[in-house]
């Protein structure tokens, strides 16, 4: 376990360069060819700003989902991105389904492979989308259709959270007590801030999980 | 005049050739990168003597769950094409990208441009500040993620399974789970919607409500009961791999039907 992990590690790390790199490759590819620099001012304010949400934001989704993705997976997923919406409840669907258990190397890879095909898939409908852009544009767009896509992640996590919510009915009382209490009180805390809302929830269940624990209740 | 040039120069710029090129590699990386870490995973997976059928079910139920997000991954690319042309919204949203996020790069970066107005500095600016600042949580995985792997995550034994240790992983997934519940629930009270013209924000709020979410939530919940049941209680295995998607798209066909109904 210790020899593949250190690899994975090395790889994976090799991976996340390169994968900044080819990033960064497409504002500086477009800036040589045109010739046209980005203005330093919009660009700091714009970092800054954004940065101040999303710099924490990304320590704690390495902190809150590096153990789910296991080692590569992380390396993985952190490039790919699109992890809140798609690779997390990818790598808890394909776990439950064969059943392994969080750092075990099984669970690895496991993960591993369910974050390589979920990014595959995606990269590839995205090209194809583009590709057939012209046909699909009026069928994606339609008003018709916009309210299932707008909707898609209250359908990936209804679903996804039977089987949790099944496996551990007790412990799901006070994380969904304390969401309800503070959706009534603060909604646009919940929906606008959803990394820390999950953090929030997360240490709740643990604390709950763990009196439950203690009194020989679970 | 100067104006009208710069906005024709734009117009070729995010359509150019070379921007769709640069989408393409960024495509066969990714693809590269993780057939790359699948391949060992199996080699591994082989030397553990991992059953087969264990791994053709990860890479089924992975493929096909993951076909519903990204299609809601690349209705982004349209909402953005407008003002940015499609290579660029399909190389953000293909690495670590979010829709909400490249929205609000462009509105931080380029306050208040529209189509007319944008410039090819504003189309490079833009395409800087989307790669900077969502940057972190990979530069954070490069330098920490070995240390907190050792020091925090190892500690914990899942094999021992009168320890505590094995809940906390549960409960971060149960706490995830009630989160995106009350996500859908804080709506019912309150939901303030950006309004987005052609792929930027207006800076026009709507205040809204929306029950929809949580019907969707619940039904999709309750579908994937019923298949559950299926698989479990009617020996309908073959279920098993796209339950999750079938619960999915399901619960979607709900909101549509609301749609229709004039719910939204």
């Amino acid at each position: 376990m210790k020899d593949y992990r250190a690899k994975m590690h090395f790889y994976g790390r090799i991976f996340t360069v390169m994968g900044i790199g080819v990033m960064f490759l497409v504002p500086f590819m477009i800036w040589v060819v045109t010739g046209v620099g980005p203005n330093v001012e919009q660009l700091l304010v714009g970092v800054v700003a954004l940065s101040v949400l999303y710099l924490p934001g990304g320590i704690i989704e390495v902190l809150t989902y590096g153990p789910i993705l296991g080692t590569s997976g992380t390396y993985l997923a952190f490039i790919t991105g699109n992890l809140i919406n798609l690779k997390i409840p990818c790598v808890m669907n394909a776990r439950e389904l064969v059943g392994t258990e969080i750092n075990t190397e099984e669970n690895e890879i496991v993960s591993t492979i369910a974050v390589a095909f979920s990014s595959i898939t995606t990269v590839i409908i995205m090209t194809l989308g583009v590709m057939l852009l012209i046909p699909l544009r009026p069928i994606l767009n339609s008003p018709i259709l916009a309210p299932a896509f707008n909707w898609v992640v209250s359908a990936l996590f209804g679903a996804l959270g039977y089987k949790y919510f099944k496996h551990h009915l007790k412990l799901v009382v006070a994380p969904l007590v304390l969401v309800i209490i503070l959706s009534i009180l603060m909604p646009s805390f919940v929906y606008g801030n959803i990394v820390i809302v999950v953090l929030i929830e997360a240490l709740i269940t643990i604390l709950f999980a763990r009196i439950l624990w203690k009194k020989n209740l679970l | 005049m100067t104006r009208f040039l710069a906005a024709s120069d734009v117009m070729t710029v995010k359509e150019a050739w070379w921007m769709y090129l640069l989408g393409g590699l960024v495509t066969l990386f990714i693809i590269a990168g993780s057939l790359f870490f699948a391949y060992k995973a199996y080699k591994r997976a082989k030397e553990l003597e991992m059953p087969k059928e264990d791994l053709k079910k990860t890479i089924i139920s992975s493929v096909s769950f993951s076909i519903l997000p990204s299609i809601g991954i690349f209705i982004g690319v349209i909402t953005m094409a407008g003002l940015l042309g499609v290579p660029l919204p399909w190389i953000r949203l293909s690495v670590l990208g979010a829709l909400h996020y490249e929205l609000m790069a462009v509105s931080v970066a380029a306050e208040g441009v529209s189509v007319s107005a944008l410039t090819v500095e504003n189309f490079v600016t833009i395409a800087f500040v989307m790669t900077i600042a969502i940057i972190w949580g990979a530069i954070f995985a490069l330098f920490f993620f070995k240390k907190y792997q050792e020091k925090v995550i190892d500690k914990v034994k899942p094999n021992d399974k009168k320890s505590f240790a094995n809940l906390i992983f549960q409960s971060v997934f149960i706490g995830m789970i009630a989160a995106y519940f009350g996500d859908a629930f804080a709506k019912m009270i309150n939901y303030e919607v950006r309004e987005v013209v052609d792929g930027a924000y207006t800076g026009v709020i709507l205040d809204r409500t929306t029950y929809v979410p949580l019907i969707v939530f619940v039904s999709s919940f309750i579908f994937m009961a019923f298949f559950d049941y299926l698989v479990v209680k009617k020996n309908q295995k073959w279920l098993e791999n796209f339950q999750l998607s079938l619960s999915m798209i399901l619960g979607m066909a709900i909101a549509v039907f609301f749609g229709l109904g004039g719910i939204y």
